[in-house]
């Protein structure tokens, strides 16, 4: 019997190809049940008017019992959005991505959930602590002890 | 913000129960003034002690070997040994769960999931051990079947909770139908099943969402008791179900375990071995959801923070 990941997953995938992404968010890729890439718009007035972002999602044998590892793709084609919860390495500190992580959430839901926190943003900066946590930062944020910032930011 | 070098992500900070006896007349918190390291890093010197002690506890927790997800039953002496020690009034509430016939305990992983876990091994079992088998197994599954137009009314996508249900009801229904090698549903065969974290942890989930759908779709009976356990305020139920009930790893709580002894229609009942009992006896609070059934009692023995099984048996007359 497939791992309980695969199986959330491709229930998840025929979900997206038979009723399409909400508006803004398109999967990229998805060829394994270990990682997918999906691009981020916010629609509408926002700060982010006009730039696209990407997303990684990578996924353990229990997903999604525990969270998904979510972080910004950065290349030469992406960057990450400057926004006071999102490190310029790509990590986000989001509380559902951590502590608060239900299995109730989708990959869908949690790229709705990021394009809500992009389209509420009202200044454009860094987490005040940016520069002190990307030179330590593990690989897979998951790993990171995030001290949850002010939501109302 | 700190990043941990260990293969396994730091466990999430665990909140204490809300109804963790707090002693009379004290009015300081209390600060860790355990076995502090000095420390140039900066990074640690700026920690408060919470932190610091956080940051201890998840190091010891990545460093202690785990405690199986559940055990096996051991008998209560082995319980009272370990507060021997300590503290008279824990020992003299173990002696008395003894005098009402309560012999072991069979233990729960500390990872905020132990009272689903528990109830659930519990729940399965006593099925298991039914007069009627089959009646218990129908009736149960029945009830379980049921309550899926209430996950749905509860805004749940079927794709986000059919699998954790499918794991729970084919451990139910596989306590009278054979699987493809032929077998039924042991003792042993459901110790197997709880400890295989996949399985449990679908099991845990499924009471989860069960529990938060309850919630929400009867928000009037449960609205007045949605109290954040740290704040003290009162959330929504949605908040309160989003945060307290379907985050993974979330200790429950009086209003979650109400919800779920309705929504599981079983009466439980959890005994408080909290050492705050001046004679010795323990406060039994029971969650009633008004049933009548011939099966055995499902108690749960709650300490401050935990939650596992309270046992009339032992591991050598279950297996």
């Amino acid at each position: 019997m497939a791992g309980i990941a695969s199986r959330r997953l491709q229930k998840e995938l025929k979900e997206i190809h038979t009723q399409g992404c909400p508006v803004g968010i398109q999967l990229l890729n998805a060829d394994n049940f270990e990682e997918w890439h999906l691009s981020l718009e916010v629609m509408g007035e926002s700060q982010y008017q006009g730039e696209v972002f990407a997303l990684k999602f990578r996924f353990e044998p229990q997903y999604p019992i525990s969270a998904p590892a979510v972080q910004f793709i950065i290349n030469e084609k992406y960057k990450a959005p400057v926004h006071p919860h999102v490190y310029s390495n790509g990590h986000i500190c989001a509380s559902i991505l951590g502590n608060e992580w239900s299995p109730v959430l989708s990959v869908i839901g949690v790229c709705v959930t990021l394009q809500s926190m992009l389209a509420s943003c009202k200044k454009k900066e860094r987490p005040p602590d940016n520069d002190r946590y990307v030179m330590h930062a593990p690989d897979n944020p998951k790993k990171t002890r995030f001290h949850y910032h002010d939501d109302t930011v | 913000m700190q990043s941990s070098d260990g293969e396994t992500p730091p466990e999430a900070p665990r909140l204490e129960s809300a109804d963790l006896p707090t002693a009379e007349g004290q009015e300081t918190l209390p600060t860790y003034t355990g076995p502090g390291f000095v420390t140039n890093n900066p990074e640690l010197a700026s920690l408060t002690p919470a932190q610091l002690y956080e940051l201890n506890q998840g190091l010891l927790d990545e460093a202690v070997p785990q405690r199986p997800l559940i055990d096996q039953i051991v008998p209560m002496a082995v319980l009272r040994a370990e507060y021997e020690n300590g503290s008279a009034s824990f020992t003299k509430q173990i002696d008395y769960l003894v005098s009402q016939s309560y012999t072991g305990i069979r233990r729960t992983r500390g990872d905020g999931d132990c009272f689903y876990r528990s109830l659930a091994f519990r729940y399965v079992e006593r099925l298991m051990n039914a007069a009627d088998p089959a009646l218990a197994v129908g009736s149960a599954v029945s009830t379980l079947e049921a309550s899926l137009p209430m996950l749905e009314a509860a805004g749940f996508q079927k794709l986000v909770f059919e699998d954790f249900y499918d794991t729970f009801v084919s451990i139910i229904k596989r306590i009278v139908q054979p699987e493809a090698d032929g077998t039924t549903l042991t003792p042993l065969l459901l110790l197997e099943a709880f400890q295989n974290p996949e399985v449990s942890n679908s099991v845990v989930v499924y009471l989860r969402l069960l529990t938060s759908a309850q919630i929400r779709t009867d928000p009037d009976s449960y609205q007045d008791f949605l109290f954040h356990p740290e704040l003290g305020e009162l959330m929504t139920p949605r908040e309160f179900c989003e945060t307290f009930v379907e985050a993974v790893g979330k200790e429950a709580d009086h209003v979650q375990m109400t919800a779920l002894a309705r929504a599981l229609k079983i009466n439980f009942s959890v005994a408080y071995l909290d050492g705050r009992s001046a004679d010795g006896h323990v406060d039994f609070v029971n969650f009633n959801d008004g049933i009548q059934d011939e099966l055995e009692p499902l108690v749960l023995l709650y300490r401050p923070g935990h939650y596992d099984i309270l046992e009339k048996q032992s591991e050598d007359t279950v297996i």
